[in-house]
């Protein structure tokens, strides 16, 4: 970004010794997780850190096929696509709204989006429960996506709003045209310039949603998500490690994937964001 | 917008509720491997004398188990059949669940699925209870007879001297970061030192935790560790499984372990060979009798909502759940000990698993910290780690115990 | 309280009526949803905590009787001196992202592959994570032989009062820190390169850069990182300490959010588990207020 000069790219190259340590050790669990996928259960036991040597499949079949892995993965990248789809529209919307156009009762609304943000799942449960089944949404995949929306609506309102408060002024100007257009403003404006945001909001509402357990597990009692059939793997009193790292790496394979394809675009938006300025 | 449209579109695809004819039954045990069989034994059965019922066998993740229950009962909406660990977990939940007596003829390990006018509101499917586990060839290296097991404290003592002079593994594997090691030591050491009348007395809070029986449990929980029977850090190691697969490495001498489910011999003899495994009565510093008892009880169980669609239905699948037929697939696979008197365990080849049965009968005694209140357990849980670390003293652990034990049976 | 008012703005604060009927309308879908399935709720649990209820019946209204009972309660006030160890390390959770993040978008070599790396940890769950800290940590564990190498003893670090906590909340940072560097990339994508090439000509460093044009810059990211990475630790912990150390020893890892399922779950007790909830949720407002009370102040200066 900054061209740094000679004694600073001395200092930033030092910097880079531990940076690459922390990477190291991030890329651990990776390892870590394929690894012990590949062993049998004795084999983790008998030495979990070594190199894999009674290699065996087994666990990535029994995992897709004993938890039901086929079906529940339809049901999660449908549900994650949907909830992660409205999450975006919904709270681009709002974080508009909130950061740029006046109207009355705009604190209020803000708090109360925030303090939504705090309230822990915990207390909610049996009440959210009885909501889910006052609307008829219990087992049903809509259900999930409104609650999946409703859930992590908060987080993502917040940084759309927080992201747009700190764009160049001038495109605050700029977006407070005739109010009639303020929709084409939305997508014409808002949306491309929120892409930074909005693509980090996606992965990690993608993230949320996907490795969500005790949401889906109230909604959604029949027709399960993936992470909830690998939950289930574990059993009361046993933990067959391989087994369950079979299961995650399945799970965690298409969000790897989707992350690395993706976060280039967040520095990516830089060109656009840069360009209005 | 989007949302009432959604909203409403949702609540016209709803349409009719379930078929009547479709049983949910909750657990943690269907999705498990070992226990495939059973299950499959089970709906066979149970689709012969019922055709045409869908069984639909939901299987929980455990740790959230008892939190979806819970809402799930207060909302209305549980399933038909639930399963339920005997004990507190079980008491907790007896308002809502059937009587079931006349359906328990022939099974054992009732006690801990009975409410206080010893109704029967689940039924056990298998035993559980905990004996010591030990490696007979870590015995012949630290000098020790294999074929000869402590049978009272003081050998017990001297063996762990002999172990830990050899100086190759700990006495015991001990396994206590969520505190299942001080719980199952409680009980072990408790059966052979509380009378009948006692544990009675104990689980409906009349004796309490700062008596002198108790008390000394508590101390002998203090002075194993001060003899250096355990390896250090039990508190940062899980029980399941970390302890057992120190002991299924061989890197302990003892361990207690289950009679059935996991960490018990099938799986220890899967491991290390059955002619290095061995079992014995976990011994006490005083004991009752002139021989050590083992701590027996209803492991887990299947009990019927009272609130749900079809309970008749569901009063003859737990009836089958419990029988004799599929039971007998489940202790031939899984190697449990049935709660069913009906199934033949004779065909059990291994040597220690026939010592262990014989035991059922001379030295089956109440599992203690079965029958207290979970708040008494949690405590106990939290105390025994403050133990070990040496961070407080037997007495004020107790009294700290007593403080909860009095609160928890409403005084 | 709002992260985003402009000074400027505040001489016409209702805007057009076009203006204000638009609002309302991007709003609505956002409202509706957060009203029904938490706001309303949450009234309902707190509703729920001022009654008895087990997991099985509504429970008869006693008032205040579970929040006295709080007060009584070892296991609350041990939960809370722990909330209070977690709060102090709070800047560590947002200063490591901010810092790696600038390195990362100043051009620190191999940037590229430390940014697509270190998410890595947030993907997997925590029972992957847990699972290699738990033989990490062990007292026969990896980091003890390190230290044994070293000619240092060794430690219990997650079986001993001392060190539990804070070796707990070391891998939680571990495994998150992943999600705020990104979020903080974000930001910083929006800094528009001129200013940072117009303070270079000028003679500036990079840290005054840092200092004086990222910084204040990212002033409404930072404040976002810091309220929802408090709010964070104390409602997303409970994978990790489930499978780290189940609260203990005693009650040294007993956070607010564990306390809450144990009650929930295993004592079946709502009502008290509700109670506790709300305080956990006044506790985290209060705290979100002032940390936006900070920011907007420092912003003012």
């Amino acid at each position: 970004m900054a061209n740094p000069r000679g004694r600073e790219r001395r200092i930033l190259r030092l910097l880079s010794v531990p940076m690459a340590l922390l990477a190291l050790s991030c890329v651990y669990p990776v390892y870590f997780a394929v690894n012990n996928a590949l062993k049998t259960n004795r084999n983790y036991i008998m030495d979990r850190f070594g190199l894999v040597t009674d290699l065996t499949f087994d666990n990535f079949v029994q995992a897709w096929t004993r938890s039901n892995l086929d079906t529940y993965f339809v049901n999660s990248v449908l549900v994650t696509g949907g909830a992660v789809l409205l999450l975006l529209l919904v709270s681009s919307l709002a974080g508009f709204a909130l950061a740029l156009l006046r109207f009355p009762a705009r604190r209020l609304v803000f708090v109360v989006i925030l303090a939504s943000l705090m309230i822990p799942v915990q207390v909610v449960l049996v009440p959210f429960y009885q909501t889910i089944i006052g609307l008829g949404l219990l087992n049903t995949r809509i259900g999930l996506i409104l609650s999946y929306t409703a859930f992590f609506l908060p987080f993502s309102v917040y940084l759309m709003t927080a992201f747009y408060a700190g764009l160049p002024r001038e495109l605050m100007e700029a977006a407070r045209i005739d109010g009639a257009r303020l929709l084409q403003v939305w997508w014409f404006v808002m949306l491309p310039m929120g892409r930074p945001a909005l693509i980090t909001l996606g992965i990690l509402n993608t993230l949320y949603c996907w490795n969500d357990v005790l949401i889906s597990l109230l909604v959604l009692q029949d027709k399960r998500t993936m992470m909830v059939g690998i939950a289930a793997l574990r059993g009361e009193y046993t933990t067959n490690v391989p087994l369950l790292a079979a299961g995650i790496v399945l799970a965690a394979a298409p969000i790897v994937v989707l992350y690395l394809v993706f976060q280039r675009q967040i520095v990516a938006g830089i060109a656009t964001g840069a360009v209005k300025g | 917008m989007t949302f009432k449209a959604l909203l409403i579109a949702t609540t016209a695809c709803l349409g009719g509720q379930a078929m009547a004819q479709t049983l949910t039954i909750w657990d943690w045990k269907s999705g498990d491997p070992v226990a495939a069989s059973y299950f499959d034994a089970v709906r066979e059965a149970f689709a012969a004398a019922h055709p045409g019922v869908t069984l639909n066998f939901v299987n929980q993740p455990i740790d959230q188990y008892y939190t979806l229950l819970g809402t799930a009962l207060a909302s209305g909406q549980g399933p038909d059949v639930f399963l339920l660990n005997g004990g507190a977990q079980a008491r907790a939940r007896m308002d809502a669940l059937t009587d079931l007596t006349p359906q328990a003829e022939g099974l054992v390990g009732l006690t801990e699925f009975q409410d206080a006018d010893g109704a029967v509101r689940a039924l056990p499917i298998s035993i559980q209870g905990f004996v010591v586990y030990y490696n007979k060839d870590r015995y012949s290296e630290a000098g020790l007879d294999p074929e000869a097991p402590p049978q009272t404290w003081a050998e017990l003592a001297s063996a762990c001297e002999a172990i830990n002079a050899a100086g190759a593994v700990p006495c015991f594997a001990l396994g206590n970061k969520e505190g299942y090691g001080a719980e199952f030591f409680l009980s072990s050491v408790g059966a052979s030192m509380l009378s009948e009348q006692a544990q009675q007395q104990f689980a409906t809070g009349d004796l309490t935790w700062s008596s002198p029986e108790i008390a000394a449990i508590l101390q002998a929980w203090v002075d194993t560790q001060g003899m250096g029977w355990y390896q250090p850090g039990a508190n940062s190691t899980a029980k399941f499984m970390d302890e057992y697969e120190m002991f299924m490495r061989g890197d302990a001498a003892n361990t207690i372990g289950l009679l059935s489910d996991v960490a018990h011999w099938k799986q220890f003899e899967d491991f290390l060979g059955a002619e290095s495994i061995g079992a014995f009565r976990h011994p006490a510093p005083e004991m009752i009798a002139d021989h050590a008892m083992i701590p027996v009880a209803g492991g887990i169980g299947y009990g019927v909502n009272a609130a749900g669609g079809n309970v008749d239905l569901a009063t003859a699948l737990v009836e089958t759940l419990a029988s004799a037929g599929p039971i007998q697939v489940f202790v031939n696979d899984a190697g449990v000990v049935p709660a069913n008197t009906a199934v033949d365990t004779s065909g059990l080849a291994s040597p220690t698993a026939g010592t262990i049965l014989g035991w059922l009968d001379s030295s089956g005694v109440t599992m203690a910290h079965a029958n207290v209140t979970a708040e008494e357990l949690a405590e106990w849980h939290r105390q025994s780690q403050l133990l070990l670390n040496g961070e407080t003293t037997v007495e004020a652990a107790a009294a700290r115990m007593d403080d909860v034990q009095k609160a928890a049976h409403g005084g | 309280m709002t992260t985003t008012a402009q000074p400027q703005r505040r001489r016409r604060r209702t805007g057009s009526r076009a203006e204000r009927r638009f609002a309302l309308l991007f709003l609505l879908p956002a409202v509706a949803l957060v009203l029904t399935f938490r706001i309303v709720p949450l009234l309902w649990g707190f509703g729920l905590s001022l009654t008895d209820a087990t997991g099985l019946q509504q429970g008869q209204f006693i008032g205040l009787g579970n929040y006295a009972e709080m007060a009584g309660d070892p296991n609350f006030r041990a939960a809370m001196r722990n909330t209070v160890i977690l709060l102090l390390t709070l800047p560590v959770w947002v200063l490591l992202p901010m810092i790696l993040a600038s390195l990362i978008h100043l051009g620190v070599p191999g940037g590229r592959l430390y940014r697509s790396v270190y998410f890595f940890p947030a993907v997997l769950s925590s029972v992957i994570v847990g699972s290699i800290f738990n033989v990490v940590l062990r007292y026969d564990g990896a980091l003890n032989a390190l230290l044994g190498f070293a000619g240092l003893p060794a430690i219990d670090w997650l079986g001993s009062g001392s060190t539990a906590l804070l070796s707990l909340l070391t891998v939680q940072l571990w495994a998150t820190f992943g999600m705020s560097l990104l979020i903080f990339l974000a930001g910083l994508s929006t800094l528009s390169s001129e200013m940072i090439e117009a303070a270079r000509l000028d003679g500036a460093r990079l840290w005054q850069v840092w200092g004086y044009v990222i910084l204040p810059a990212m002033r409404p990211i930072i404040e976002f990182v810091a309220v929802v990475t408090t709010i964070g630790v104390l409602t997303n912990m409970f994978g990790l300490i489930y499978v780290l150390t189940a609260g203990g020893p005693g009650t040294a890892t007993t956070l607010p959010e564990f306390l809450i399922w144990l009650e929930q779950g295993q004592m079946g007790r709502p009502g008290y588990a509700a109670a506790l909830s709300m305080v956990l949720f006044a506790l985290m407002a209060g705290i979100a207020w002032i940390q936006i009370r900070i920011m907007s102040r420092n912003a003012g200066l």
